[in-house]
């Protein structure tokens, strides 16, 4: 009964987790899957990356209806702007109209502002690969690597420990799927599948990651073994 | 003590072949203490349309007000009578403008559509329409009125009947009810005319 | 005297009196809420959209049978679920503003449009527009599904539930969606996903609607099941003429202060012709 109540006042919630990490000559942007309302999981394979522009990518955690507004509203901004200058927008404008959107607002939602955790992403040719945290409150910070959402708390040591500079972009791809997964093993509102966007000078690439094709961590069950019938629990990476 | 039983109030719609009738208590009270016995619910607009206010008694006046004002603009630009379901989505309008601060209303209508078929329908306080074919109850004990619908009425019933069986559906839903009752008054409303009567009801 | 505006919008004249009421220990009222199972999946050739038919107020069953796929646009219609007065309204509002941006553009409508314009109007109301809503429809670039939540949240997914028996409809789809199903398939799965909520869920009962849109066309299947159809009878009470004890046979028709028509008031006659206007 108290679902039913929830169901109505409750917002969806991308209880999250994101990820953007730049190497040398792009980026890769990450997020998982899940999106619930309460105990509920209403979308299992939401797409949390949102394209701003050609170029430019936004990894959206908090309130779904607070980000899925902030990302429409760029988006339209953007739109304008690269009609006026005739070529693909600079990473840094995109991921500022963006946090404006979230500054300027903070009296909403009974003075405690969007609920907008994200992590903006791409790739220009003046400045190459960047990422852009965008934590709640409307902070803009240019980073080597961010990370956002309910399940980034648990894979900050992961982050701290394993990120190194000069990494391949396929080292890169690699090291955000581990990341992903590590969060959705433990946090219970991250979960489904990895869902990685990467900018280069060449373009976007998207690519989708099921279950399957991750490696599982200790005591997890490996999909991989129970499809061709040889095994069950995965003891050690 | 729910605002829309404040004043207490019992209203039912019905449908009959070529035929609706409209009728409601007469009883005003403040809570348990009767003041008026007399106090009727239901409201020509025109010769095919009536409409019934349950809730408060304030709101109920006001609504017949705006009602009443909103179809006389509309006849001055129009220069015809608004059909039911015309009126039924000007009174849905009034109320859901009051969205987030309502009117403590649940109207009724009934009335012949120009080709002459009945058209009755409900509405909640938000102006949510609920038409239906054969019959609409609203007030402050509609289990006791939507009880004796479900058992009385049955399709295709001429005016007479019609009369007679929502008449019996008003009383005997309002026989448990503290706060409806003291008698009502009904009108059938038929192609050829309507007529009004008025009921004996127990006066306790 | 409160004259009725031209520009729309809402009203919170009575918003102070009413939370006066309130902290005076009045409850307030409960409105009409469609306790829901709606539901939408993609199949072969475009959308499939159903619904129950309850509408409920508290414990009340208030409707038994009334519609909850709303016309936004000849190719695109709306599933409501939550407060029935936001649902009419809300799709109300955008099928009038879709009718007028097709006769502006010349152009058949997108469903994106919709979705954008109801969201749009949801997030400005913060979820006190309580409107869950399933959105499909057929469009130059073909199908599209869509649900749409109270607080302006959006989804576009191959198959979609919304409201209080959405879970029990989710079951049945996560068990027997395939992709690209043929229509019989795809009706048969949807009304097997409503059934679900009708029968497992209190809020949700009576019957199945469903509505198909595709490049044909739309077909509204308006009580395409009927699983509950009453099992009670009686012979018919009949009243015979003069049961009813009366006060009064003959009052005068309840009183009415509407005005008489305008050509009861003035005369209209008419004048000379008009002479045409030459140019010298």
């Amino acid at each position: 009964m108290d679902f039913i109540r929830n169901n109505q006042s409750q917002s969806p919630d991308t209880g999250t987790t994101i990820i953007g990490v730049a190497y040398e000559g792009g980026i890769v942007i990450g997020c998982d899957t899940r999106v619930s309302i309460g105990n509920y999981i209403n979308n299992r394979t939401s797409d949390k990356i949102t394209p701003l522009a050609e170029n430019v990518f936004l990894a959206r955690s908090g309130s779904a209806p607070d980000t899925q507004l902030v990302a429409d509203y760029v988006r339209h901004l953007v739109h304008q702007h690269v009609m006026e200058i005739g070529r693909d927008p600079d990473v840094k404008t995109v991921a500022n109209l963006a946090m404006q959107i979230v500054y300027n607002n903070k009296g909403v939602n009974h003075g405690q502002g969007l609920c907008a955790a994200m992590v903006c992403a791409g790739w220009d040719k003046h400045n190459g690969g960047q990422v852009f945290a965008m934590p709640i409150g409307g902070t803009l910070l240019p980073v080597p690597w961010a990370i956002d959402g309910s399940g980034s708390t648990f894979i900050w040591g992961f982050m701290d420990a394993e990120y190194r500079e000069g990494m391949t972009r396929a080292e890169t791809e690699v090291f955000c799927i581990k990341a992903i997964s590590l969060a959705m093993a433990r946090d219970a509102s991250s979960g489904g599948m990895v869902r990685l966007v990467t900018v280069d000078k060449d373009g976007a690439t998207r690519r989708l990651v099921t279950h399957e094709e991750m490696e599982p961590f200790y005591e997890e069950l490996d999909l991989r073994k129970v499809r061709d019938g040889s095994g069950g629990v995965a003891l050690g990476i | 003590m729910s605002i829309m039983s404040y004043n207490g109030s019992a209203i039912i719609a019905m449908v009959g072949k070529d035929c609706v009738a409209i009728c409601s208590d007469l009883r005003f009270g403040v809570q348990h203490q009767t003041l008026a016995t007399d106090f009727k619910k239901i409201f020509k607009i025109n010769d095919e349309c009536y409409v019934g206010l349950s809730g408060l008694g304030s709101d109920m006046q006001t609504l017949r007000q705006r009602f009443v004002f909103r179809h006389n603009l509309y006849k001055l630009r129009e220069d015809r009578n608004m059909k039911p379901s015309t009126f039924a989505n000007m009174v849905s309008a009034v109320l859901y403008e009051k969205r987030f601060g309502p009117y403590f209303c649940e109207p009724v209508i009934a009335g012949l559509e120009p080709d002459g078929t009945p058209y009755i329908t409900g509405m909640d306080l938000l102006g949510a329409m609920a038409p239906a074919s054969d019959f609409v109850v609203a007030g402050d004990n509609t289990e006791s009125l939507f009880g004796a619908c479900e058992s009385f009425w049955r399709p295709d019933m001429n005016p007479e009947e019609l009369f007679e069986t929502i008449s019996q559906c008003l009383l005997s839903g309002v026989n448990r009810d503290c706060l409806a009752g003291w008698g009502g008054v009904v009108t059938v409303i038929t192609k050829d005319g309507q007529f009004t009567r008025s009921l004996k009801g127990r006066m306790d | 005297m409160v004259i009725p505006t031209e520009d729309g919008g809402f009203n919170f004249d009575l918003c102070k009196r009413n939370a006066f009421l309130g902290q005076q220990g009045v409850k307030g009222p409960s409105v009409l809420k469609t306790g829901t199972t709606i539901a939408g999946v993609i199949y072969k050739d475009g959308i499939v959209l159903g619904a129950d038919t309850r509408s409920t107020n508290g414990d009340t069953v208030a409707d038994k049978n009334c519609e909850k796929i709303h016309y936004i646009a000849p190719n695109i219609w709306c599933c409501g679920a939550g407060t029935a007065a936001d649902t009419e309204a809300v799709t109300g509002m955008v099928s009038s503003a879709m009718e007028l941006h097709r006769l502006a553009t010349n152009r058949s409508s997108r469903v994106i449009t919709a979705m954008t314009m109801l969201k749009q109007h949801l997030f400005k109301y913060q979820g006190h527009v309580s409107a869950a809503l399933v959105l499909g429809g057929y469009d130059h670039s073909g199908p599209h599904l869509h649900s749409v939540y109270p607080h302006g949240s959006t989804d576009t997914l191959p198959f979609v539930t919304m409201g209080s028996g959405s879970l029990a409809a989710m079951a049945v789809f996560e068990s027997g969606y395939k992709e690209n199903m043929e229509l019989e398939d795809a009706k048969i799965l949807v009304a097997r996903a409503i059934e679900a909520g009708i029968f497992n869920d209190l809020g949700s009962g009576s019957n199945v609607d469903l509505c198909i849109i595709n490049k044909d066309g739309k077909d509204y299947l308006r009580n395409w099941k009927c699983p509950n159809e009453r099992t009670y009878r009686h012979a018919g009470f009949t009243f015979p003429p003069g049961t009813t004890p009366l006060i009064k046979k003959n009052m005068n028709t309840a009183y009415c202060t509407s005005l008489p028509g305008l050509s009861a008031l003035v005369e209209v006659s008419d004048g000379p012709e008009p002479e045409s206007m030459e140019l010298a």
